[in-house]
């Protein structure tokens, strides 16, 4: 930047702190990730860095990474979405409801006969991920067109997309899918060669999580989409001056994290073959956290998918970890919430640091 | 109309005679008039509630004026939003600093004006970095603004040095005209010292430069001409080389207004 | 894991999370197998108890009958752990790194009976056999299930509720999250027993999902509907307990009798309140310990369980039995620290495959 350092430049203040900090910290967080991996690896003669359970904490992991990476957008924007547990569980279920209906009449879904599924496979899936953006323009129109906080907005959807899941299923499991879905597709091995041995499965669930959280990071970095997201968050009334439609690019941000929750629901078909409405039902606060583990500020303008990716996994690890290791389940609530606390708490050292000036 | 200045061949910048404004029962602007040349720092001064940033407002497109005529680069206009009051030349810099504080200083100056990629990339919204950043380079450079680094995000940054962003992203913007909201309110005395640099480099660009100030020292530091509001009307017009600052407190409290008048002040 | 953790009440958890930091040292020091009881065996086996969810008196108790089991046995370790909230994508990680831990054998009461196939399948493949205790799954790749017979203790509550409110009025299930098997099937045997009864009206059921103040506000609603109701099934536990809740907020305690499913410390509060009338009381230390019986017999022969379906029993607890040794051992526990072994065996409660139909 030599050429911004006029020298008669009438730049009379002191040259404020550098970065470093804020290096640092994003690099803490990966460093916290790395710290359970290397005790956890110490401590366990057995297998907790083997291919089998690294593979293990990436499929497990997939569906709660969607919904960071969807909640991150959100949480960019200075707002929240709650609803996104339940926009999961919504979206599985319309896709299962929609697989079994097209699949075949009742009598033959009855007797595990499915003559259509190949068709009704694909239909379920589509139809769940619309289910998902739907409830998100939903909550985009409540916030924007209402005016009323993010919060607020999704506390009530909250419960209205689950009410709706339940209505529709009777509050039951949905049972009857197409096995195909999981047998044929959600489970499938993808890389049946034995290169990083027999434990090594890579299946789809992981491979669309991969492909959708590289594409996010790409949309929040280098697009114009991702630059008002940012800018949203950061200073909601300068964005508006400068004559971005703050509105409609809400509407859409709250659109994509429905998305990424539709598409997560979808992952319960393909691992599991039915919907459960009684599932995920704190996986809003399991993305949330994570987010805010990654460096997500809640208060808007901070975050990126690098951070969010580490927050998802963070838990995850700590918690297969500490299975592996044996240590009971009530400890392990303990050791994520200290880290859930240690992580914000030099997130927010590191701000302050920042902005002293 | 206002004091005829000699040898100003060129026509003004922007005329607006007569402007009414009501907010209910207040009176908020009389018949305000006022006329800007290329090239010249106009301060605006007044009480509280004397009708400087209302006047600004509809001069900017915020506030639509309830009568009165706006002519604008020769032609009578009517701004029904900042957006075409923008898109006609006319950029606003605000006292509370509308930046984003956590973008860094290429994606403020661009905000809402991103430049894409050529070609597909840039229908789906992929944003020219490189190239935003360069013309950042260059316009920083040309108003002097020094700021550490141009990655960095702004909230890192002095007060003083968000402003220089501020103003040279209004600068950048306006082929016309700025208009500055109390620039310097928030800042400190070299921080002020900074920005009033910065409003003279931008006179000498050519582009008049509009300003709202309480600060009667920086006003007579940098103002060509001084304006005086007081209860919506333009009671006043000082010269800041031959008025003091005590004529122009008197001309906004009003307790020597015809003394005022009499000393060379026209009233519009 | 070598360290013998003895059902120790408090102690044994602190135990854990000693050994949770000190473990690997002292194992790498001192050999596999050097400390406990375990020592004296040639080989000893680890099994791997998954609960339904845990902090739940019910499944406590069920650890303590493995325990005492694995006690007895001698070449044993159980280690414990569960999901936090019922629902299958929360216990199928668990299932997962319980299997990189490579334990001899699983028992675990699965979430679903559908969506745990999948990774109850997938940790048989890895190796690990696995035995499903109270809940199941539908399949058959299971070693083995022990379990209550649900439909039968649900015929039990149907005639004890029916004999407290004098055979005639109308009565109500306040069940927990459909698609259960287990209370799916208490539900099923209650209506097939209370329909034998020509004076008492079925009038519904509805779902807690397995939260006590679902469950109170479903039966303050229904008690403002149906104010002639004369008695409410619970299902389970936190069905029950907000059953209780909500008839004592209703001011109708006595007047609609109230058959809890299972005997926490909550409900027996409730049985001497007089809140809940009728205690229905699984047997889950004995589930346990039979699982912990099977799996030994299996790990040391190498013979998979015949039959493949095991099935303890319900007891039903009064106000007025409540005292007598025999039917209070059947409490269920808070800590493990007065665990009596059964002297049940796996061959008294072998049951024909299709005794319990799964629904």
């Amino acid at each position: 930047m030599a050429s911004t350092q006029t020298p008669v430049a009438p730049s009379l203040e002191a040259e404020p702190k550098p970065t470093l900090g804020q290096r640092l910290s994003n690099a803490f967080t990966l460093l916290i990730l790395l710290a359970i991996v290397i005790i956890f690896t110490l401590l366990q003669r057995t297998t907790f860095l083997s291919i089998g359970n690294l593979n293990n904490v990436l499929i497990d992991t997939s569906q709660l990474l969607l919904l960071t990476i969807g909640v991150t957008f959100v949480i960019i924007t200075a707002g929240i979405d709650l609803s996104i547990s339940s926009i999961l569980i919504l979206s599985a279920v319309v896709a299962a409801k929609v697989m079994i209906q097209f699949s075949g009449t009742p009598e033959q879904v009855a007797a595990y006969s499915f003559p259509n599924q190949a068709m009704a496979i694909p239909i379920g899936l589509a139809l769940g991920v619309l289910t998902g953006i739907v409830c998100g323009l939903v909550n985009g129109l409540l916030v924007t067109r209402l005016n009323m906080p993010s919060f607020i907005v999704t506390l009530g959807t909250l419960g209205v997309f689950l009410g709706i899941a339940q209505l529709l299923t009777g509050g039951t499991t949905v049972a009857g899918v197409p096995p195909a879905i999981q047998q044929d597709i959600g489970l499938r091995d993808l890389f049946p060669w034995p290169l990083f041995g027999a434990d090594f499965r890579l299946i789809p669930p992981m491979i669309i999580a991969f492909v959708l959280t590289v594409a996010a990071a790409v949309l929040l970095n280098f697009t114009r989409f991702g630059r008002y997201t940012y800018a949203i968050g950061s200073n909601m009334a300068a964005a508006r001056r400068v004559g971005i439609d703050v509105n409609r690019h809400l509407l859409k941000v709250y659109a994509l994290s429905g998305f990424f929750a539709g598409v997560a629901g979808t992952f319960d078909l393909m691992r599991f073959g039915t919907a459960s409405v009684g599932s995920h039902q704190s996986d809003n606060l399991a993305a949330i956290s994570a987010a805010v583990i990654g460096g997500t500020s809640l208060f808007g303008g901070l975050g990126t998918i690098g951070g969010s990716v580490i927050g998802a996994f963070i838990p995850a690890t700590l918690r297969n970890g500490l299975v592996i290791s044996g240590v009971p389940a009530f400890w392990q609530n303990v050791a994520v919430g200290v880290v859930l606390i240690l992580a914000v708490y030099i997130d927010q050292r590191r701000r302050s640091a920042e902005e002293r000036m | 109309m206002v004091k005829a200045v000699a040898g100003r061949a060129m026509e003004p910048v922007l005329q607006v005679e007569n402007i009414n404004k009501h907010f209910g029962a207040v009176h908020a602007l009389r018949n305000a008039s006022l006329a800007v040349w290329p090239g010249e720092v106009v301060a605006l001064i007044g009480d509280n509630g004397a009708g400087k940033s209302t006047l600004v407002n509809v001069l900017t497109g915020v506030l639509r004026p309830d009568s009165g005529t706006m002519i604008f680069a020769g032609e009578r206009v009517s701004f029904s939003s900042p957006q075409e009051a923008r898109a006609a030349g006319i950029e606003t810099v605000y006292q509370d600093l509308a930046i984003a504080p956590h973008l860094d200083a290429v994606a403020n100056i661009f905000l809402g004006r991103e430049l894409t990629m050529p070609g597909l990339a840039g229908h789906l919204g992929f944003l020219d970095n490189g190239k935003m950043r360069r013309e950042t380079e260059e316009q920083l450079t040309r108003l002097r603004v020094r700021i550490p680094k141009l990655g960095r995000r702004l909230v890192t940054l002095s007060g003083g040095q968000r402003q220089g962003v501020a103003v040279a992203r209004a600068v950048m913007w306006a082929s016309k005209i700025v208009f500055m909201d109390e620039p310097t309110a928030a800042l400190g005395v070299a921080q002020t010292e900074m920005v009033l640099d910065l409003i003279r480099e931008v006179r000498n660009t050519g582009i008049p430069v509009v300003f709202i100030s309480h600060n009667m020292p920086n006003v007579f530091e940098v103002a060509d001409r001084i304006v005086v509001l007081r209860l919506g009307e333009v009671v006043a017009e000082l010269d800041p080389r031959t008025a003091s600052i005590d004529d122009a407190v008197l001309a906004m409290t009003g307790a020597r207004r015809r003394d005022a008048r009499g000393e060379g002040a026209v009233v519009g | 894991m070598s360290i013998s953790e003895r059902c120790g009440a408090k102690a044994s958890r602190r135990t854990i999370v000693k050994a949770g930091a000190g473990m690997t040292l002292a194992a790498t020091l001192f050999g596999a197998g050097h400390l406990g009881t375990a020592a004296r065996q040639d080989k000893t086996y680890r099994i791997a108890f998954i609960q339904g969810v845990i902090g739940d008196n019910f499944y406590i108790t069920m650890d303590c009958g493995a325990r005492a089991m694995a006690d007895a046995l001698g070449n044993i370790t159980i280690e414990t752990q569960g999901p936090e909230r019922w629902g299958q994508e929360l216990q199928t990680p668990i299932l997962n790194a319980v299997v990189q831990s490579k334990p001899d054998a699983i028992m675990i009461a699965p979430n679903d009976t559908t969506g745990m196939i999948a990774p109850i399948k997938a940790a048989i493949d890895a190796g690990v056999p696995v035995l499903c205790v109270d809940t199941t799954i539908d399949s058959d790749i299971q070693l083995a299930d022990v379990s209550t017979d649900n439909v039968e203790a649900g015929r039990v509550a149907a005639r004890g509720l029916a004999e407290a409110i004098g055979e005639k009025g109308q009565v109500f299930i306040v069940n927990t999250i459909p698609g259960i098997s287990t209370t799916d099937q208490r539900s099923q045997g209650f209506r097939e027993e209370i329909a034998k009864f020509p004076n008492i009206e079925f009038v519904g059921e509805e779902f807690s999902n397995n939260d006590a103040n679902q469950a109170a506000a479903i039966v303050s609603a229904k008690l403002q509907s149906d104010p002639e109701l004369a008695g409410i099934f619970g299902t389970n536990l936190f069905s029950a307990q907000g059953a209780a809740a909500g008839v004592r907020e209703q001011g109708k305690v006595g007047q609609v009798k109230v058959v809890s499913f299972d005997a926490g410390p909550t409900q027996v509060q409730d049985l001497k309140s007089g809140a809940a009338d009728i205690l229905i009381a699984q047997h889950p230390g004995d589930i346990g310990q039979i699982a912990v019986q099977l799996l030994h017999d299996f790990l040391t022969t190498g013979n998979p369980p015949d039959p493949k379906k095991y099935v303890t029993g319900a007891t039903v607890i009064t106000k007025e039995n409540i005292d007598d040794p025999a039917v209070a051992r059947y409490l269920y526990l808070s800590d493990c620290a007065n665990y009596k072994l059964s002297d049940i065996t796996p061959q008294e409660v072998a049951a024909p495959a299709e005794a319990t139909p799964t629904a």
